[in-house]
This record gives C-alpha cells, structure tokens and sequence, in this order.
C-alpha cells in the first residue's frame, strides 16, 4: 500500500465525523432531511472507504477479502446503531455488529469466543428486541428519537478520540521498522548478523514473532523450521497429549483454553460467578413488582412539562 | 517446561495440514494495529451514540458496542503475543456485558414504568440541585413524517358470523 496511513487517516476520520454528524437525527433548518441525510451517508461512506485503506492487507488474498468485508460491516452496522431513529432497526444493527465482530475473532483465532459471542448476545438481542417491541413507539416517530443532545458537541468529542487513538497506532506502524535481507537472517552455521538498528520504539514493541514473521517468506528452510514453531497458533501451545496432530486431527483449542483459564485465571472465574450471582440478585431486587406509590413528588419536579404533557 | 509435551515440527512425520496452513500467515504488528483501529473505531461510535442519543434501549446498545471494541483489542493482543490472555478477559468482558444487560433492562423496564417514556431526560430530577436546566427545545428534533396511505394489517381468513355493522377501513395513521 503505497497511501501513507497518516494521510487516509486524515481524510477518513473528518469524513466519518461530518458524514455521522449529518446522519444522527436533529434538526437541519435550512436543507431538506432528505438531502441531509443522503450527504451524510455519501460523507460516511467515502469516509469509511479511506479507513479501510489504512488497514494493512492480510497476506493471504482469501483472509484478506473476508477481513476487509466484514471490517466494512462491522464499522458500518456500528454507524446505523447510533444513527437511525427506529430501535427496532438500532438493535437489527447491532446483532449485525455482533456477528462480523465474531467473524473477526475468527480470523485472529478465537474460534470459542466467536462461538461464544454469538450465543451469549443471541439471547441478549432477542430480549432487547423484545423490549424494544414492548416499550418503543413505532416507527421512531418519538421525539426522543428525533432529536440528539448536543450533536456537534459530542460528535466533536467521540472523533477526536478516535483520531487520537488512531495516530498513535498509526505512529507506531508508521516507524522506521526493518526489513531484513535474506544474507542477513541468523543461519544455522554461523553468527547472527542483524545489520539494523532499532529504534526506541522499535526496541520496546517490535516482538521475535513479528521478525520472523518477515523471515518466515524467505526461502530458508532450516530458518523456516525454526520460525514456525514461533508462528504457530496459540492453540499449538497446548500439551501434545491433548490432540493427535501426527494424525492430522484439529488443534485442541478450547480444550487448551480451558485448561489455561482453570489452572492460572481460576480466581478469575471464581469472580465471574459472584459477579452474575450479584447482578442476578440486582436485578431481581429492581424489576419486583411494587405496590403503585403515590407520585407527589414526581409531579412536581417534572423538568419537561411542555415535552411531556 | 518440558519441550516434549508441546507439539514441535521437528518430529519425524510431517507437519499437520493445520500447522502447515497456518505456520505460513504469520500474525504480524500491522495485522495487530488492523485489529486495534477497528477497536477504536467501535469504542468510538459507542460513545457517540451513548453520549448523544436520547433513547435508553438505543444508549444499551451503544455501551455495548464499546465492550465489542475493547474485546476486539484485546483478542488481537491475546493473538500477537500467543497466549490465552486476551482471550480469558474477553470472557470476562462477555459476563460483565451479561451483567450489565440484565442490570440495564431492569432499571429501563422500571423507569418506564414510572414515567411512561425511554428518554433520560424525564430523570433531570436526580440531577444535584443548583444545576441549570438542561431542557432542549422541541424544535431541534426532526420533523415528522407521515408515512402516507392508511394503517395496514394482515388479512385474516374471516370466521364465524359477520357483525351487522358494516367494517369500516381505520382511514387514520397513528402515532
């Protein structure tokens, strides 16, 4: 990619702020909210597009068109969450959401938590759905769904986090990072010759995985033997009795990471349980059906009168 | 640790399929930052719409979208530094993300009860005293559009004996 990704981040993110703030719903005076509304999506969209373009492309071409398609609809999903005014399409947005994101733990190798994600927020979703069935006017015709608090204000706001988050992953990426010859890798005979010098930040977050990475394309093959041990997939960590790989059976991936969160992550469990058991005993405790109490003192306060009659 | 317990390529059979396709994509620092830009970006919009929009079930939605983007930082981190990690905390994000749903839905279901709405700002009364009034005028919201043409339901089969009344059409939109 020959787009520095500081100049894609410069144009995507500005694009992405205005094309959002013209999607989310108040009041534009002077323009149609058809128009509006088709110029944010434009803006949004294009501005998508140049996000895209600061990814940096997965070798392998399949891996790379599933990565990209459902990066898109992750973003995009997220987008029409918060910018459409019906709740019923807000929450279809969202499970649309939940599944590229589980498409893209796939990707980096996280076959239970994808599993996982989708079974845990299926049931999530459907009972939101049902909430929103229950409790939204239809349609989104509500005035609360026609109007945001301080648009520009927190547009502004939530942009400007993005693009700080953005730059320092891109200032990192973008460092002086060396890319080794082929006379330069360490051979089995003789010593190791790296010829570069790190840089400081090179020094703190470049990792053996990451350089091998780059020597695994050589045409090395003793190098090759060394560098796929340190390239394998994290479920390779797991002890060999687990799987039957001389067989060619799958690695034992949830097995090993079970083993892993009962053995050095156990008090964690231990904490996830007392935290649903509280939750539980919360919720249960807020949604119990009360006798009707008198609203003397809700009435008065009311801030809103000429918004709720 | 013993190597011996761990799957080593330098066995005498050949590498599995599995090791052979995935030894060769190796997961680099920028497949690392993909994973981290997407992450912001999630955290971002959820943000936005947690802070901006003014509809409770909308707001859940949007704190959630923020949890789906710190779990998408850290699975690659987990990923690039080859370890469980990542991961593990992401069932923890996954049973805090549990908690807060059931916690959420509870608290919408009872304040609609009380008041009848899911905007937040019918609640300014909670607020501490001395504070401004945050009221925005109605004439920041969008205009309403009718959807034109009358209500329409789903035909049913008729059954049973017809009213003597004639069946009126409902002419009027609601809502």
């Amino acid at each position: 990619m020959t787009i520095p990704i500081e100049a894609a981040l410069a144009v995507a993110i500005p694009l992405l702020g205005l094309g959002t703030f013209l999607l989310l719903p108040h009041a534009h005076p002077r323009a149609k909210p058809r128009r509006v509304h088709l110029a944010g999506a434009g803006l949004a969209a294009v501005g998508l597009a140049a996000l895209m373009l600061t990814l940096a492309r997965p070798a392998e071409w399949l891996i790379a068109t599933f990565f990209y398609a459902f990066a898109l609809i992750a973003l995009a999903g997220g987008l029409l969450t918060i910018t459409h005014r019906d709740p019923v399409f807000n929450a279809l947005c969202f499970a649309l959401v939940l599944l590229a994101t589980s498409a893209l733990f796939l990707l980096v190798d996280a076959q239970f938590l994808a599993a996982g994600t989708v079974i845990v927020y299926a049931g999530a979703i459907v009972v939101t759905f049902l909430f929103v069935i229950m409790l939204a006017q239809a349609e989104g015709q509500a005035l609360y769904d026609r109007m945001t608090r301080a648009p520009r204000l927190t547009t502004l706001a939530s942009f400007l986090l993005l693009a700080t988050l953005a730059y320092s992953v891109a200032l990192v990426r973008g460092a002086e990072r060396p890319l080794l010859k082929p006379q330069e890798y360490p051979s089995a005979t003789g010593e190791a010759t790296f010829a570069f010098k790190p840089s400081e930040i090179e020094t703190r977050l470049v990792k053996a995985s990451d350089l091998a990475g780059r020597a695994a394309r050589s045409g090395d093959e003793p190098l090759r033997q060394v560098v796929r041990m340190a390239l394998a997939p994290t479920a390779s960590t797991a002890p060999a009795q687990l799987g039957d790989p001389a067989r060619g059976l799958p690695p034992p991936h949830v097995a090993s990471l079970g083993g892993s969160l009962y053995t050095e992550h156990l008090l964690t469990v231990e904490l996830a349980g007392v935290l649903l058991f509280v939750a539980l005993v919360g919720a249960a405790s807020i949604a119990a059906p009360r006798p009707p109490q008198p609203l003397l003192r809700d009435t008065q306060t009311a801030p809103t009168p000429h918004l709720y009659p | 640790m013993d190597p011996a317990l761990f799957i080593t390529p330098t066995s005498s059979a050949p590498p599995p399929l599995w090791a052979q396709a995935t030894a060769e994509i190796p997961f680099t620092f920028e497949l690392l930052t993909n994973n981290l830009i997407l992450g912001a970006a999630l955290m971002a919009l959820g943000l936005l719409g947690f802070l901006s929009r003014r509809n409770l079930i909308v707001m859940f939605l949007s704190a959630e979208m923020m949890l789906q983007g710190t779990a998408l930082t850290l699975v690659g981190f987990g990923r690039y530094h080859g370890n469980w990690t990542g991961i593990i905390f992401t069932i923890v994000i996954l049973t805090v993300a549990a908690c807060e749903a059931a916690l959420a839905l509870a608290l919408i279901l009872v304040l609609f009860k009380r008041r009848n709405t899911l905007d937040p700002s019918a609640w300014h009364s909670l607020r501490e005293p001395g504070l401004p009034p945050l009221i925005d005028s109605p004439e920041q919201a969008e205009p309403l559009t009718p959807t034109p043409g009358p209500e329409s339901y789903p035909q049913l089969t008729p059954a049973g004996i017809e009213p003597p009344h004639p069946l009126q059409p409902w002419e009027v939109r609601r809502g």
